[in-house]
């Protein structure tokens, strides 16, 4: 058990290394939330009586604002394992699978590394949304909520990492996880409450792991309940977290090494 | 005789491709052992079999005594693997990169930071190990390879064609590298190549392999002896005309031709020297110089195989899983 920490420390450490070699990435990365946060929620502060029909009482830019974390973390962590795509082509990969470190190790510590760094990105955009003038019924509730995303960002970046390690080919990954990152964003609560989505769509919302995330970050941001239940909430994150885990330990024990 | 390296029918197919085809071969303690082959023989998937990247198709092979298809994680405490193309992360630092390796190769941080001072020293970065990768020569690049190869002390070192991508100079000091690091740790090494010099000057044995299956085992020198081949450099003004009338001469096995100059194959130079000196008399060639030359392993290589070392392709990917 502490040579696995050990082991999964050594490549969460040499990711972070990698990170901090690479620091203007975080800021173009944050461009692309921080412009939906801007634009779109005033674009759509029109729609607050339609906002408030389903019962949220607030600004629209309230009500996106949590869905607007949500998406920087899906984002952040999603084409996070990209570096694992080089990892097998520069040969990182099969240094690490010669060595006698647990596979599983492999996976986790690159899946912490891209969860710190969505968390980073996502704190940024809370920042961003403070300043323009989004408010939270109380401050503390800001370290929960980026618990919250660490452990959100933990799923999707062992989505990312599974897939990088399985593609056959760079255009395989980049198709795989264009495929999954905008839906995974739309088909949920994020910009519009579930309420008012057709019948067929808001059902295929409740299969998503980022809807659950955004209501319990939207109560903890505004103290209006979102009506599905905060254990109930945590309960899906966790169960896909927990899963997600698995898979991405089993992927790295089969054959990775492959080159593409 | 204790063997690091053991063999026994080791094959592994892709799809229609048998790419390595029922190698049997023995590797003795702290050997220098060479494989020989052109792209495509198969000596980079035996090397990922034994280094436990890959799986036998069947057959089965121990390596430091364990086996590689039951014991892996044994199996890789035990060795170290230099890839063909540098497998450094060019963000770090070269001390980084080394620190790195030892928390893969699980070691205690005072020994790592201990053997890190010392391999710097070996390696001559030491002036450049705060410098990021990025900055450091090809050269620099292997030998910081090869110093992540030997941090955890491995029974066996895998070396992937080392000098790949090199000029003559850093080949040559790489070269010298592996030589001294091999007396200073003891280890068996294991190199795969194609360039015959580079087996000629490290190995103590090399194996030759060739489309997957191994073709002949043994001592460079002694190799190049049980040819019983002599060479003649020959050079006339009209070396087309000469190749033509010599071949037939008894003990005449092979004659290549480089401009003017003729590389005469024989089983007994000063025998055949005055013969073929007669045969260009009659034929009113003024023959320039003559020298003689022992068997190079380009020699040895051709004569079981059949062909020079060629290019090819690379080796035949997996089927696409998606």
């Amino acid at each position: 058990m502490r040579k696995f920490a050990t082991d999964t420390y050594a490549i969460f450490w040499r990711e972070m290394m990698r990170y901090r070699k690479s620091k203007s990435g975080v800021l173009i990365r944050l461009i692309q939330p921080a412009v939906w946060i801007v634009v779109i929620g005033h674009t759509f502060s029109g729609t607050k009586p339609l906002i408030q029909a389903a019962g949220f009482d607030g600004e629209y830019i309230e009500f996106m604002a949590p869905g607007v974390i949500v998406l920087t973390a899906i984002f952040t962590s999603i084409f996070g394992g990209v570096n694992t795509l080089w990892d097998r082509r520069y040969g990182f990969m099969n240094k690490a699978l010669v060595s006698p470190i647990f596979r599983s190790s492999l996976a986790l510590g690159k899946m912490l590394a891209i969860a710190i760094v969505a968390t980073l990105q996502a704190s940024l955009i809370i920042a961003i949304s403070l300043i323009i003038g989004v408010s939270f019924i109380d401050y503390a509730m800001i370290i929960p909520i980026m618990a919250i995303v660490t452990l959100f960002s933990l799923g999707f970046s062992g989505v990312s990492v599974i897939v990088a390690a399985t593609a056959k080919s760079q255009e395989a990954f980049w198709g795989i996880i264009n495929f999954l990152g905008m839906p995974l964003f739309m088909i949920s609560p994020a910009l519009f409450p579930l309420e008012l989505m057709p019948d067929w769509l808001s059902s295929l919302a409740q299969i998503n792991p980022a809807t659950y995330t955004i209501l319990l970050i939207r109560e903890m941001m505004t103290g209006v309940e979102s009506g599905i239940p905060v254990s109930l909430s945590l309960g899906v994150l966790g169960v896909f977290v927990g899963a997600i885990i698995l898979v991405a330990g089993w992927t790295f024990t089969r054959d990775v090494s492959r080159p593409f | 005789m204790s063997y690091t390296i053991k063999t026994d029918s080791l094959s592994k197919r892709f799809g229609d491709i048998q790419s390595v085809d029922n190698i049997t071969i023995d590797v003795e303690q702290s050997e220098v052992y060479g494989f020989l082959g052109s792209n495509g023989a198969g000596k980079s998937t035996t090397m990922k079999m034994l280094t436990t990247l890959l799986r036998p198709t069947s057959g089965s092979a121990r390596v430091a005594g364990y086996d590689i298809a039951t014991q892996q994680s044994s199996v890789r405490e035990h060795i170290g693997f230099v890839q063909q193309e540098s497998a450094i992360d060019e963000y770090l630092t070269g001390r980084e990169n080394l620190i790195l390796q030892a928390r893969l190769s699980r070691l205690e941080p005072a020994v790592a930071e201990r053997r890190i001072d010392e391999l710097m020293e070996t390696t001559g970065l030491a002036d450049r190990q705060h410098d990021a990768t990025v900055t450091y020569s090809g050269g620099m690049k292997k030998r910081l390879d090869i110093a992540s190869g030997l941090l955890h002390r491995p029974t066996i070192l895998f070396l992937d064609e080392p000098t790949v991508g090199l000029d003559i100079q850093t080949r040559h000091r790489i070269w010298e590298h592996i030589h001294t690091m091999h007396k200073e740790y003891d280890m068996t090494v294991f190199i795969s190549t194609h360039y015959m010099e580079e087996a000629d000057m490290l190995c103590d044995r090399i194996c030759i392999i060739d489309q997957g299956k191994v073709k002949a085992v043994g001592r460079p020198s002694q190799m190049k002896e049980n040819l019983e081949q002599e060479v003649i450099n020959m050079r006339s003004d009209n070396a087309v005309l000469l190749s033509d009338n010599i071949s037939s001469i008894d003990g005449v096995q092979d004659i290549r031709r480089t401009n003017d100059t003729l590389q005469i194959h024989v089983s007994d130079g000063p025998q055949t020297i005055p013969i073929i000196f007669q045969k260009a008399q009659s034929l009113n060639i003024q023959i320039q110089s003559v020298s003689m030359t022992g068997p190079t392993l380009d020699d040895v290589y051709i004569s079981y195989t059949g062909h020079q070392i060629r290019e090819q392709g690379p080796e035949p990917r997996r089927k696409r899983r998606w």
